[in-house]
């Protein structure tokens, strides 16, 4: 699959303030958040690749030259009517980061913070740019392309983070994994996304109720939605 | 006449034996009797233009089978079995598909690259005898942009450009068809049109969005309907006679040539041919593109320009000229500076960006090519490449997928050699500047005059029409009295005799005067009046915007005023309702500034305070951390939030670093030692930095040892420094447990520091049975902790 550096589209400001742990309707120096979106134009530098599969549905296995076979029960229900998976992975690179982190050197914490949070929903919304890039191109075979699940969530565990890179040819993007299985860069995911032949999967729903923020264990979570 | 193409190969080849992941090009060679059926089984069926098996045949896609060194053999041999079905009457289209990658910078397939693939491939069907070349299935604007140059270069025959658009109307890579057929037809494409992605009902507004924006014939060619997936195989489920009902509503809106893609059959062509040969030939739906209205485009957007259209706003800061500091990033190949002010302009109200490199003694070609292919992913706004350097010029509109303006062109025999066939060739319009080699003419006639050559010697280049963009050549007024009325005539003529859109550099016309703020501006309302339609100004100017909407709703562009009222209504510039309680003492306003978070306003208060005389320890205690104090509070009670708490920690911080710039010798005594490290393992340190912040502006001493830290190196840190408490932060399952190792290690070591833990994976319960003194579920958590565990036992 080629090289996909999606032009990032708009950023949306009320995940910003949910990022940051902003309260929508807080009273907020709105120049402070608009600097860190324009910042996130600046420095972010989107980056994605991808590879289809094959999936066994009868193992939970995505066919990759080396078989990925999945064991957490919610990514094998997600997938349970996927005929292939896509694996992607997408970062939106360094500068971004180093820049959150010179801020905090030089004590302008809030942009810090808003800038973080800010390189949150750049890789969300670039994210979203490359699954409509694959939907698309899975409409013109007949496939319905499900929403994306990543490593992390719904109790998938993020050690499988080295594999799922691999399957996606990360390296192509100078995406790696940390021993702790964390991404590299950090502002960076990785995800599968199923292609089903039709869109009625009850599965599809109950799993989406399970990976919300109410069904999270991470209670303490700064974006967090009530 | 409607010409009808055939409709799919792959299907047909797929069903005549070719098995899976077999290149199907290879056949041409190795079956060509087969292929050669095909093609007579469609013109039996009714096909004016068959297309040859050479969907996949370029360089970049038949690496895949190990073919790449037999581009020629295998287009080659695919004409020569497409010209063995047919007759004279029939035409063959050489097929011409994508290459499977993006181009630079939306993919990693270099422009130039691309365009070799391409004319490789072109030359090949080109040679080999084919009738029209058709470059199809295209879903980036760039890679058509490649081919149809390539295509250009290798032949001088026909060139049909197909591009696939999705359900939502754009390409996948935006691009809407209005905005390829404007930069398609600019180019020279001869037929433009849409295949793939989609079946007939979906594509009919495509037909007529691409008929109303485009004089070239449009060519469509649909899926028999949208794709459904049956027992693991990509099935197009509509009937030769529902495409047949279709055809008719496509010609009417405005196709001329009509076929098949995937999943259609010779019967499917039969259907169309049926339904379609009866037509009469009715008339083109109105192409909005008016001869005299100038488009011009990036990637996903199109800005008309001219009479009874909106002003455009081209923004000029993008020019390094009497720019320190631009030049100087420009130089040091910096462009955040250059993106920057693009964001920028396009947020103060610009619609168009003027883009200059001309900084001395750079590769003015490099510096363009990498502008504009960062511009280009930044920003959807059309672009301006202004340049006197013809290199330049051509780097910036190759790197461009849109079609820009070029600023500019004058009546200078040389700047018509070079410029004019670059135009011609990227499908670029052109800023016509009425100067000449006898010098700068100073009366309206004169410019009129200049500008008649110029625009005769591009007609003569192969523009057209709607590329022209004439300049009124603005001179200063302070050094010639008539410099404004000659422009506003200028402007006059244009309109008059000329009738294309007119721009002009505004500033020009103050220089030397002081308030040259009012003078442009008045100086733009009067020549919106006299025809103005695109000035080139800086975007900044709060007088010019309020120039330009107060002129918008005076000319109409702004029907009743509605945006005007919409931005200039009393009730929307309502300040402040809270104001200000009445003023309180020093001390209190120190304290409300740091709750406040206002940075700015706590240095001269704190100033003041000390230059009163005021006790600095007054000032800490009361002043500022009884207001971090209550920004805690707040916060844990959800009346404000994180940015909120470190806005106030920033206001703390520039406190405190004034209060020692005032008494270099104060000192601040510490409330103790903390040390603080996110786990080996773990590279989030995000919230670690949140707590060292505010701990530190809250009378702590800080050591913040960063991420991925050992243990080893945390509990020599501790005792090396007597640290009152340790802080550890872990943010995942699979370096939480450095949490319980490093309190091990600490406890092991003897050392007598409390511990703190956070994160957000870790729990109250975990950061028991790991042994930890405390677990924070924020920063400000943390302080209110680390206070309590550092008071003396």
């Amino acid at each position: 699959m080629p090289i996909y550096n999606p032009a990032l589209k708009p950023l949306n400001m009320s995940e910003i303030k949910r990022y940051s742990g902003l309260d929508q309707y807080a009273d907020f120096p709105p120049n402070l958040l608009d600097q860190a979106c324009t910042e996130s134009y600046l420095l972010a530098q989107p980056q994605a690749t991808w590879q289809i599969y094959e999936y066994d549905v009868n193992t939970a296995t995505i066919m990759g030259s080396q078989p990925l076979t999945l064991t957490a029960p919610k990514i094998i229900n997600y997938l349970s009517g996927a005929v292939q998976v896509v694996v992607i992975a997408l970062t939106i690179g360094q500068k971004l980061e180093s820049k959150v982190n010179e801020y905090f050197i030089s004590g302008e914490y809030t942009s810090g913070l808003l800038l973080d949070a800010a390189g949150t929903a750049a890789v969300e919304v670039a994210a979203d740019q490359v699954c409509e890039f694959i939907k698309k191109q899975a409409a013109q075979q007949g496939y319905l392309a499900l929403p994306r699940f990543s490593p992390g969530y719904g109790q998938w565990d993020i050690t499988v983070q080295p594999l799922i890179l691999n399957l996606a040819n990360a390296h192509e993007i100078n995406l790696t994994a940390t021993d702790s299985c964390m991404l590299q860069p950090r502002k960076s995911i990785t995800a599968v996304i199923g292609l089903t032949a039709n869109q009625c999967d009850s599965n599809i729903s109950y799993m989406y109720q399970d990976t919300t923020c109410p069904q999270c264990p991470q209670i303490n979570c700064l974006a967090r939605k009530d | 006449m409607i010409y009808i193409f055939d409709g799919a190969m792959g299907t047909m080849l797929h069903n005549a034996g070719l098995p899976t992941h077999t290149c199907p090009e290879l056949w041409n060679i190795e079956q060509p009797a087969i292929i050669t059926a095909v093609h007579k089984s469609y013109i039996d069926s009714g096909a004016d233009i068959i297309e040859t098996n050479t969907f996949g045949a370029n360089r970049i896609k038949l690496t895949h089978y190990g073919l790449q060194d037999q581009v020629a053999q295998l287009n080659t041999a695919a004409v020569h079995a497409a010209r063995a079905a047919c007759g004279s009457a029939t035409k063959v289209a050489g097929s011409v598909g994508p290459t499977g990658k993006l181009i630079a910078p939306l993919g990693d397939l270099k422009f130039d690259d691309a365009y070799e693939v391409f004319f490789e491939q072109i030359s090949a069907l080109h040679s080999a005898g084919v009738d029209m070349i058709l470059i199809e299935t295209i879903i980036d604007i760039q890679e058509m942009r490649a081919a149809l140059l390539a295509a250009k270069a290798a032949t001088d025959k026909p060139i049909i450009c197909q591009m696939s658009f999705g359900a939502d109307g754009r390409t996948v890579t935006g691009t809407d068809p209005e905005t390829a057929a404007i930069i398609l037809e600019a180019m020279g494409a001869d037929i433009i049109g849409a295949n793939c992605s989609l079946g007939p009902a979906q594509l009919l507004s495509i037909v007529q969005k691409l008929a109303a924006a485009t004089k070239c014939p449009i060519s469509i060619q649909p899926n028999a309907g949208m794709p459904k997936l049956i027992n693991k195989q990509t099935v197009f489920p509509m009937s030769p006679e529902e495409i047949g009902t279709w055809a008719e509503k496509l010609v009417a809106a405005g196709a001329r040539y009509i076929g098949g893609c995937c999943g259609t059959t010779p019967a499917h062509i039969k259907a169309i041919k049926n339904a379609v040969k009866d037509l009469g030939f009715p008339l083109l739906p109105s192409v909005q593109q008016l001869n005299k209205t100038t488009a011009l485009t990036s990637r996903s957007k199109t800005i008309y320009l001219g009479a009874g259209c909106p002003t455009a706003i081209i923004g000029e800061r993008i020019n390094p000229t009497g720019r320190k500091q631009l030049a100087a990033d420009i130089k040091a190949g910096q462009f955040m500076s250059v993106k920057k002010e693009a964001l920028d302009q396009l947020k103060a109200g610009a619609h168009i960006l003027d883009v200059n490199m001309g900084v001395p003694g750079i590769n003015q070609a490099d510096a363009m090519q990498y502008a504009i292919q960062e511009l280009s992913m930044l920003v959807d706004a059309p672009l301006v490449i202004d340049t006197t350097d013809s290199a330049a010029l051509e780097a910036g509109l190759k790197a461009y997928p849109g079609r820009a303006l070029i600023n500019s062109i004058s009546a200078e025999p040389e700047r018509l050699e070079t410029f004019l066939p670059l135009a011609k060739k990227y499908g670029a319009a052109i800023l016509c500047l009425p100067i000449a080699p006898g010098g700068v003419p100073t009366t309206a006639l004169e410019r009129l005059h200049i500008t008649r050559q110029i625009i005769q010697a591009a007609l003569s280049a192969g523009l057209r029409p709607q590329d022209f963009v004439l300049d009124a050549l603005v001179l200063t007024a302070a050094a010639d009295a008539q410099a404004g009325r000659e422009v506003l005539s200028t402007l006059k003529l244009y309109r008059e005799q000329l009738g294309y859109p007119t721009t002009m550099g505004l500033s020009n016309i103050s220089f030397g005067l002081p308030r040259r703020d009012l003078i442009n501006a008045t100086f733009c309302a009067m020549a919106l009046t006299s025809g103005l339609d695109a000035p080139i100004l800086n975007p900044y100017d709060p007088l010019m915007q309020n120039t330009l909407a107060a002129s918008a709703a005076l000319l109409g562009t702004d029907p009743n005023g509605r945006a005007y009222s919409m931005n200039y209504a009393p009730n929307s510039q309502l300040q402040s309702s809270a104001a200000d309680p009445a003023p309180r003492n020093i001390v209190q306003q120190i304290r409300q500034a740091v709750i406040s978070g206002e940075k700015e306003a706590v240095i001269p208060l704190v100033q003041q305070a000390l230059t009163d005389g005021m006790d600095s320890a007054v000032i800490t205690e009361e002043g500022l951390t009884a207001a971090m104090n209550e920004v805690g509070t707040a916060f844990s009670s959800g009346r404000c939030f994180l940015p909120q708490v470190l806005l106030s920690a920033e206001t703390m911080r520039a406190a405190f670093i004034t209060i020692k710039q005032v008494l270099p010798a104060h000192t601040i005594n510490s409330l103790g030692t903390v040390v603080l490290a996110t786990v080996k393992g773990d590279i989030h340190d995000l919230g670690k930095n949140i707590v060292a912040a505010l701990l530190e502006n809250s009378g702590f001493t800080v050591i913040d040892l960063g991420k991925d830290v050992s243990t080893e190196t945390i509990v020599e840190a501790a005792i090396a420094n007597k640290a009152n408490i340790v802080g550890l932060c872990a943010l995942m399952t699979t370096t939480m447990t450095q949490i319980d190792y490093t309190i091990t290690a600490l406890k092991a070591a003897g050392s007598n520091s409390k511990t703190i833990v956070g994160g957000a994976v870790l729990t109250a319960e975990y950061a028991a049975e790991a042994g930890a003194d405390a677990y924070a579920e924020n920063g400000v958590e943390a302080v209110v902790i680390a206070k309590r565990l550092s008071l003396p036992r």
